[in-house]
């Protein structure tokens, strides 16, 4: 018996595991957790409150610690609210001396050489810089002469916490327990995608996973809550269409916005992302659930390069490497994508993935056609040159390009080069001459689709005039 | 007894509820494939703050209960970004990936255990008696403690007398290190061997050329490290190293991407604590001591030895090999090594011996603006990085040590940064200025004491014979006229190249010409 009682303490030693798993109950009741891409959501808890007839003053432990407590609304039966707070006195030895001005604390002295211990009343007197306390007649300063001194106060003074508390004050109808519900909105929660698309570049053809990716910075752990998903940003922001003096923009990756719906749950413009099953929201977790999963999508490699201005490079400028592929139902990935990152990964020598770059996307809808920049080819590159700049009137200049395209991969390869700055501060350019007829995109640019050889050399030449 | 233990064995996972929990502690094999910062120069890297980044691969055994559980993956880099973590190999998929930032410390032990009892002990430092008692937390972890007993109410380490909190049990949801975790439902029982990969920052690499000029001042050896650098506390053994060159596109913020706990230091501060004879605040705390780096790095001693042998280094036995990732360049090294937390490995990279090359020097002017002072030009190396050159590799980029035979002796001539140069072009190495080979730019007058001509002038203080490079950029609106001699075209610019006589001169005359239509 002595042995199992040596048994039994082992296996008490194993139990602090099982004590982690035991939580301080929250307060909080059925949550669910709105979130939207722009670090703001909105939660709901819905508490069972015992509420007495009259007027009751309630409080809410376990909100967010980052709550916009001017976005409470509180919401149970019978009640009608007098006033909401929310108070951030916080409880700290120096408010405890401060507010205990004029009272009377008890101070315990310590003899330094016996430990005894010796109990005064004693009058604070005021705390400024340090304490001045009034013992029997004699003035003296707190722990003048270093030596322990322990102050002892009656009880915590009112309206000090221990956290931001937010307090609703009700005046009920009726007495007895009934669901209370509090919306409220916080920042620190947020949520983006993150794709992982594996390309084959051979086959023509990208795996693509996606994740919804949650973050929580709130303080504040939501226990067993609904979650959803909004793909969109609310409020606040004015999207900047451009200015009477912005340069032409590149084009992003969205090169083709779509026109399809998405079989997925939405409301209003929005799609919503509701995951599955009810989850807890820790703080400081980063939480991942897979939303999509799409197998062999047909896609692209190219090589795109735009030159911002008629002007030299002094070295050799590499393509960027980019994937270009749909998000249509037919011959895509077949759903709209909420904004995030994309990390693009291939296949090496021995089979196993290696990272080859990422790029971000917008929210994007079904249907739409992306080009992603994955990197720099380092075999891949363009040097432009200016070889002539003639002025052929005050303001009319002729400007004569070269652009020497290199290509060291064993393989030809079809390159995208554009020219840029045509109409900005050179206003209605024209294309004189060009070795190869390109494609006017819009005012600002023009873009040659080129053939380079396998280890080979190309040059395209173009003549521009250009007021100026 | 055996039944009483039976029945606690069989209690416990009750209290675990229906996830188990499964730890794998750390991985079987692990592959680190390293990416250069992409916004980082050509040059050398930083030893103790790499900035690029790396993919690690890792497999691991793990053995999966049937049903729910939640596996934890420990041993991971600390630089690990959550978000990129993929994980195969699961039978049943996963279900949801969490990184968990919450960790155990000092303050987070107090604020979770706000509103519980807690255990306060003081002890007389007269006596050595102590007295220990329970107590209750009244405030939140900010500012400092403040604690109800039996007693009253009162503040933690304000007295003078030695005191100290203790617990009953670590609060829920607290870990030692971050900790990535995922959910999976598992058919039946089953060991899976389970692929983690991850991108981590905290690592970087660049190439380190060391190239050599032969004797004959024509050709040279060229050799280039593969230098690795790992800035995190984890290491991997036995890894396979790989080194990507090239650019790759970076859209995130990584450094942000790695949720950071709270801060987890415990200020404790008491109430005003000023006494008559200090009207002054108390002293702040003694400083922290210097870490322990800089200690070591102030010993370092530097001995000045001159050196007979000659920088012919050992033969080198494995050499990474290259192959193409996509438009990336991947070099893996052949055999498996250790990648070591807070440590630089070095693995040969590539390696050309007898590179014939082209020595000049190069000048660049602003045809318009003649500065009047004799300044010495760049020497430069040129090769052409042909197979039928010599070389034919891709040179990904990287620091250039270019040292020179003299005698008995290696000098370092140089010490510069080479950008990545593909197949076909022209590699050119910056070996330095020269105070032998000088170049002067001077404006003439002419009658009316306008500038009416320029005047490029070389000198050449060595007893050989200097070839010179010297690009004239082209400035909108004029035309150069009645040059000395025919000007070749070189990056766009007007080039003017010649071979200056051993202790000679050269000179080169042009004028400009506005356009006015």
């Amino acid at each position: 018996m002595k042995f199992a009682a040596n048994m039994l303490s082992c296996i008490m030693l194993a139990l602090p595991a099982a004590a982690l798993a035991q939580d301080s109950p929250s307060a909080q009741g059925d949550v669910s957790v709105t979130i939207y891409n722009n670090n703001l959501a909105l939660v709901q808890d819905v508490r069972t409150l015992p509420i007495a007839r009259g007027v009751n003053r309630i409080e809410f432990p376990d909100v967010s610690a980052q709550i916009r407590p001017e976005t409470v609304s509180f919401a149970a039966d019978g009640t009608a609210i007098v006033e909401q707070n929310f108070d951030f006195d916080l409880l700290s030895p120096s408010k405890l001396m401060e507010k205990a001005v004029g009272q009377v604390v008890t101070i315990v002295r310590t003899n330094p050489a016996t430990g005894a211990e010796t109990r005064e009343q004693a009058k604070v007197l005021a705390v400024n810089g340090g304490t001045v306390l009034q013992i029997g007649n004699r003035i003296e300063v707190l722990r003048d002469d270093g030596l322990p001194v322990r102050v002892v106060f009656d009880k915590v003074p009112p309206n000090l916490r221990p956290r931001p508390t937010l307090s609703v004050t009700v005046e009920s109808s009726q007495a007895g327990s009934r669901p209370a519900s509090l919306r409220y909105l916080t920042p620190g929660l947020g949520w983006s995608a993150d794709y992982v698309a594996l390309f084959d570049a051979k086959a023509g053809r990208i795996d693509v996973q996606g994740w919804i990716t949650l973050t929580n910075s709130t303080g504040t752990t939501y226990a067993n809550a609904r979650t959803l998903l909004v793909a969109g940003e609310v409020g606040g922001s004015t999207q900047n269409y451009g200015s009477p003096y912005g340069r032409p923009r590149s084009p992003g990756p969205l090169r083709k916005a779509g026109t399809e719906t998405a079989d997925r749950e939405r409301l209003g413009d929005f799609y919503l992302y509701p995951l599955a099953a009810r989850t807890t929201i820790a703080d400081r977790q980063t939480k991942q659930v897979s939303f999509l999963d799409v197998q062999g999508v047909p896609a692209k490699a190219g090589y795109e390069y735009r030159n911002d201005w008629l002007n030299s490079s002094e070295t050799p400028q590499s393509f960027s490497s980019v994937v270009k592929f749909s998000t249509s139902g037919n011959g895509g990935l077949g759903d709209a994508l909420p904004a995030g990152t994309v990390r693009f990964y291939m296949k090496d020598a021995s089979g196993a993935p290696q990272f080859i770059g990422e790029n971000a996307v917008g929210h994007t809808p079904m249907g739409s056609e992306l080009v992603l920049a994955t990197g720099e080819a380092f075999d891949v590159k363009v040097q432009p040159v200016v070889e002539k700049r003639e002025k052929l009137g005050e303001y009319r200049w002729r400007t004569t390009m070269r652009y020497d395209i290199s290509n060291a991969k064993p393989e030809a390869v079809n390159v995208d080069l554009t020219q840029a700055g045509l109409d900005w501060v050179n206003s209605d350019t024209r294309i004189v001459s060009e070795s190869q007829p390109s494609k006017r995109r819009n005012s600002d640019s023009t873009v040659w689709a080129v053939a380079v050889p396998a280890n080979g050399r190309t040059t395209v030449n173009a003549v521009f005039d250009t007021r100026y | 007894m055996r039944l009483i233990l039976a029945s606690l064995l069989f209690a416990l996972p009750a209290a675990a509820q229906a996830q188990a929990i499964v730890t794998s502690a750390g991985p079987e094999t692990s592959s680190v494939t390293v990416y250069r910062d992409p916004d980082r120069g050509e040059g050398g890297i930083s030893a103790s703050f790499p900035t690029g980044f790396a993919l690690i691969t890792e497999t691991r055994r793990i053995n999966l209960p049937a049903g729910e559980s939640i596996v934890r993956f420990e041993g991971v880099a600390d630089g690990m970004i959550a978000v990129s973590a993929v994980i195969t190999g699961l039978p049943g998929g996963v279900a949801q990936k969490n990184r968990d930032a919450r960790l155990l410390s000092p303050a987070a032990l107090l604020d979770g255990s706000l509103g519980n009892r807690v255990h306060l002990r003081r002890t007389s430092r007269a006596t050595g008696k102590i007295t220990d008692q329970d107590a209750i937390i009244r405030s939140g972890p900010d500012g400092a403690v403040v604690l109800q007993t039996s007693e009253g109410v009162e503040a933690l380490r304000c007295s003078g007398i030695p005191e100290s909190l203790s617990y009953d049990s670590v609060p829920a949801g607290l870990a030692a290190r971050p900790t990535l975790s995922v959910t999976t439902v598992s058919p039946s029982a089953t060991s899976a061997l389970v692929t983690l990969t991850y991108l981590s920052t905290g690592f970087d690499w660049s190439a380190n050329y060391v190239a050599k000029v032969a004797k004959n001042g024509r050709t040279l050896d060229l050799f280039a490290w593969l230098t690795v650098t790992n800035g995190n506390a984890s290491g991997f053994a036995d890894a396979q190293l790989m080194a990507v060159a090239g650019r790759v596109n970076k859209e995130s913020d990584y450094d942000s991407l790695i949720e950071n706990a709270p801060s987890s230091s415990l200020n404790l501060q008491c109430w005003p604590m000023a006494t008559t004879s200090t009207d002054s605040p108390p002293p702040p705390p003694p400083p922290m001591r210097a870490p322990m780096m800089m200690a070591d790095m102030s010993e370092i001693v530097v001995t000045a030895q001159r050196r007979n042998e000659s920088l012919a280094a050992a033969p080198v036995m494995k050499m990474a090999k290259q192959e193409e990732l996509g438009d990336l360049k991947l070099y893996r090294v052949p055999m498996l090594v250790d990648v070591n937390a807070h440590g630089q490995k070095q693995v040969a990279l590539l390696q050309k011996t007898a590179v014939p090359f082209h020595l000049y020097y190069a000048a660049k002017l602003w045809p318009l603006d003649p500065s009047d002072e004799s300044q010495p030009m760049t020497k430069t190396l040129r090769m052409q990085n042909r197979a039928n050159a010599g070389l034919g590799l891709p040179l990904p980029s990287g620091g250039v040590a270019l040292f020179e035979q003299a005698e008995a002796e290696s000098l370092l001539l140089a010490n510069s940064d080479m950008r990545d140069h593909a197949i076909g072009e022209d590699a050119e190495i910056d070996a330095g200025r020269s105070a032998q080979v000088r170049i002067r730019h001077v404006g003439v007058a002419g009658k009316d004491g306008t500038i009416q001509s320029f005047r490029i002038e070389v000198t050449n203080a060595l007893d050989k014979p200097a070839p010179v490079e010297v690009q004239l950029s082209r400035p909108d609106g004029y035309s150069l006229v009645g040059p000395s001699r025919k000007l070749g075209e070189k990056d766009g610019a007007w080039l003017w190249a010649q071979t200056v006589p051993a202790n000679g001169k050269a000179e080169f005359t042009y004028r400009l010409k506005e356009e006015d239509r």
